[in-house]
């Protein structure tokens, strides 16, 4: 991969639209026993949206370490290994209850419906966030050019040349 | 029907390329062939070290001259290309190293047939070079297509059908006919345009045939890996699926996948198998009906026409066609110009000895000619054998891995690697925060240009940049670099401790030949160095193959040469990186737009574009690689698009998934 800031920031929000928003929509429909219930999925959508927005917050800096290789390049192995850097930490960050619309149980108070600091939810987390990955990845591996031709000669952006 | 005595002028050609000493006259009296060469018993003794003894014959008969190559090394062209045997009609230039050949009319009568230019020849000497005085009759044009072109810069339509010559029509035209003219014309395909509007016109049927050529010169089998990338497919507009994805589909293995994971941090780059990137080449052209599109034959010229089109002059090349009926134009809307390397050149002291050196000519070879017989001598030869590979380049380095490959059958081929200036590990060329990696003296990169240069940051950076900063960019950026590849590597370090291989680093002074030392004992080459420390270092060698590379000069091709000269169209130049500054070098591809669009030949609606290597130093690096063919084809289309006047419509999104769903499962577009 090759990006630049505005296809990075471009092909994130992509992405997190087409691909995140709509497996997250299925993965708590499934969760919740084959019918939609709102108050699973909210967690879910803010917590890819907390993701997405830490990602668009590191995007700067991927750009910078891509300058100071000779090639100006992002392996596609560093794009998977920093996905989860940014998993991990905003998984670890709610769990510790620092974000505020992540829910975790409070004592005294009633748990609440997903708790993101309870034991189950280091598995449901990694599983739903492997269900948006897997997608985003493989996308960014080659389909993205069968729909968009120019991308890859836009360094991720949308658009005329 | 022919008219004897044939007659030629034969001009002797200078080092700087202009005519010199008295114009000759070759007279031919009867039918039959006439040896051309250095050898005694040649019909024709021409003189020159870059002349083979056996060079080409003239062929005469009833029906026609022509002129055959008698696989001479340097090759022989007939009006700049080169040919193995080609039909010549009046007005034709054959040209080998250091002579022009030019077929001149028959003469009016029989008396004046030895007359020239007032000056009576001896009618013995048929056959035979005769030698007139300077006033050698005044050049004979050719008919086709100076009649309609020449001194002209706009032409009529009605001229031309008025000519006799075959016009047709089309929308479309690609000029060149090469791997540049295909990935257009397969854009044009993808992008909805019926091949019945477009032409392609070429002297090799195969798109990838010259390139082919020159792989299979520097030591690239089909079966070797070339150095580009997975996604980077001239055979498919989308780059998907890359050729890694299909080494899986046919079976070959999985690696490829999890190089392409890691490249070209954790893995060493994934890089297709030319033969594979030949075959996928193959069904795409059936895919999009090439052949339908495609024309043999050799562009002569263009001209614009008067109602705001171009007008292709081309001769067809095989073929039914006889004599003028193999001389056509193609009126077209929109051309293209990917016409590829001209006529090559070599570094100066490399040509200074073939020419004066032609008996050494087997000793030495330029990595892009063929030189398959040195490997074999050296195979077979028992005893010692000295190679002086000169040059760092990627080519070199598989030059090197072809010599360590001849070892197994001749353990005594011993490498003597010449290069100019030893590199240190942190002495790699720097671009702002970023150095480039250094390896056994050699600077890495996986691909000709750092990669963002295809499609990243430094893409947007160059193209929005002023001509002086690209040449600086193009100079900082560019650069000899080999690839990262563990079996190179360890050939050096292998070879460095057991004693076959050494680099040697200084600029090379001299080069002259070693005589053989004794009967039966082959010739060599002696190889003067100036070394880094001051010393002059002498290697006697058995073989020089020098791998810095050929000089492409399109004022070399006569087409564009006309087209420049016509059009008085601009060129880019190369920038130095000096102390004072970047100082302005020489020129170098033609300019254009950040669209590929040849802006001074811009015809009210009609349009030219060009590609490859011919837009050296214009709006993009990496012109002259696959992914960059393509990057050129889609600006040039999209902008064709953008103007609306050609009717071509847009690949957006569904109509991209749409025509890339027909790629998939094999469907005509």
């Amino acid at each position: 991969m090759i990006p630049t800031l505005a296809g990075r920031l471009q092909t994130r929000l992509f992405l997190f639209l087409f691909i995140g928003v709509p497996v997250t929509l299925a993965f708590v429909f499934v969760l919740a026993g084959w019918k939609f219930d709102y108050d699973i999925a909210m967690p879910f959508l803010l917590f890819l949206v907390t993701i997405t927005g830490l990602g668009l917050l590191l995007d700067p800096i991927y750009i910078f370490i891509q300058t100071t290789r000779w090639d100006r390049d992002w392996p596609f192995a560093y794009q998977f290994f920093f996905s989860w850097v940014e998993f991990g930490i905003v998984f670890a960050v709610a769990r510790a209850g620092l974000i505020p619309w992540l829910p975790v149980s409070v004592e005294g108070q009633p748990a609440p419906l997903v708790d993101f600091s309870s034991s189950a939810a280091i598995g449901l987390a990694t599983l739903h966030f492997a269900c948006v990955f897997i997608p985003s990845f493989l996308a960014l591996l080659g389909p993205m050019q069968a729909i968009f031709v120019r991308w890859r000669f836009k360094g991720g952006q949308f658009g005329k040349l | 029907m022919i008219t004897f005595p044939v007659r030629f002028r034969v001009r002797q050609i200078g080092i700087d390329g202009n005519t010199m000493g008295s114009s000759r006259i070759l007279l031919c009296e009867e039918p039959g062939a006439f040896l051309v060469g250095k050898t005694d018993d040649a019909d024709v003794p021409l003189t020159g070290d870059a002349v083979s003894r056996r060079h080409m014959s003239i062929v005469l008969s009833a029906e026609d001259v022509r002129v055959r190559d008698e696989g001479s090394t340097n090759g022989t062209y007939v009006n700049g290309t080169r040919v193995a045997e080609q039909v010549l009609e009046v007005g034709d230039q054959v040209s080998i190293p250091g002579w022009l050949l030019e077929l001149l009319a028959p003469a009016e009568s029989a008396a004046s047939a030895t007359r020239i230019a007032g000056v009576e020849v001896d009618a013995s000497l048929v056959s035979r070079l005769v030698i007139t005085d300077d006033d050698a009759p005044p050049p004979s044009r050719r008919t086709f297509p100076e009649m309609e072109f020449a001194g002209k810069d706009i032409v009529g339509i009605e001229a031309l059908r008025a000519s006799g010559h075959p016009v047709e029509e089309v929308k479309f035209c690609a000029v060149g006919g090469g791997l540049g003219s295909f990935v257009w014309v397969d854009h044009l395909r993808c992008y909805g345009i019926s091949a019945s509007d477009i032409r392609a016109i070429g002297t090799e049927e195969v798109c990838y045939r010259t390139y082919q050529r020159y792989c299979k010169n520097s030591q690239i089998p089909d079966h070797e890996r070339l150095r580009s990338n997975s996604l980077s497919r001239p055979d498919n507009i989308w780059g998907f699926p890359g050729y890694a994805l299909r080494e899986v589909g046919k079976g070959i293995g999985v690696k490829g996948i999890f190089q392409v994971f890691g490249e070209p941090t954790l893995s060493e780059s994934y890089t297709p198998r030319a033969g594979d990137v030949f075959d996928s080449l193959d069904v795409e052209a059936k895919r999009i009906g090439w052949s339908e599109m495609f024309v043999k034959a050799q562009v002569l010229g263009l001209r614009k026409t008067s109602d705001g089109r171009y007008a292709v002059a081309y001769k067809l090349w095989g073929g039914e066609a006889q004599g003028e009926a193999r001389n056509r134009y193609v009126i077209a809307d929109v051309v293209h110009l990917a016409t590829g390397y001209p006529a090559t050149r070599f570094v100066d002291d490399f040509q200074t000895f073939i020419t004066n050196h032609p008996d050494s000519r087997a000793q030495v070879a330029n990595a892009y000619e063929p030189h398959d017989q040195m490997y074999i001598e050296a195979e077979r030869r028992g005893g010692p054998v000295q190679v002086v590979v000169r040059g760092r380049g990627i080519v070199a380095s598989r030059i090197i891995q072809r010599l360590h490959e001849a070892r197994a059958k001749n353990p005594d081929i011993r490498i003597l690697h010449s290069m100019r200036t030893p590199i240190g590990a942190r002495d790699g060329a720097v671009f702002r925060k970023a150095r480039r990696l250094v390896r056994n003296n050699v600077e890495i990169q996986p691909f000709n240009w750092p990669k963002s240069c295809w499609g990243g940051d430094l893409r947007v950076e160059y193209e929005r940049a002023g001509e002086e900063d690209r040449g600086v960019m193009l100079s900082q950026l560019g650069g000899t670099t080999t690839a990262e590849r563990s079996d190179w590597i360890a050939i050096a370090e292998r070879g460095a401790e057991e004693g076959w291989y050494r680099p040697v680093y200084g600029n090379i002074s001299d080069l002259q030949p070693l005589p053989s030392p004794g009967p039966e004992q082959p010739d060599g080459v002696q190889v003067s160095i100036n070394t880094v420390e001051g010393n002059e270092e002498v290697l006697n060698a058995d073989y020089l193959i020098d791998c810095t590379g050929l000089i492409a000069d399109i004022r070399r091709s006569p087409f564009l040469a006309d087209l420049l000269d016509t059009y008085h169209l601009p060129r880019n130049h190369g920038y130095r990186v000096t102390d004072q500054g970047p100082q302005k070098g020489g020129p170098t591809g033609l300019r254009c737009t950040n669209d590929f669009e040849i802006e001074g030949l811009r015809n009210n609606q009609g349009r030219v574009y060009a590609a490859g290597t011919i837009t050296t130093g214009g709006p993009y690096l990496a012109v002259d690689s696959f992914l960059g063919l393509q990057y050129s084809a889609i600006r040039s289309v999209d902008h064709l698009v953008t103007e609306r006047i050609h009717k071509v419509r847009n690949l957006g999104p569904l109509r991209s998934f749409g025509g890339w769903t027909k790629w998939m499962v094999g469907a005509r577009p």
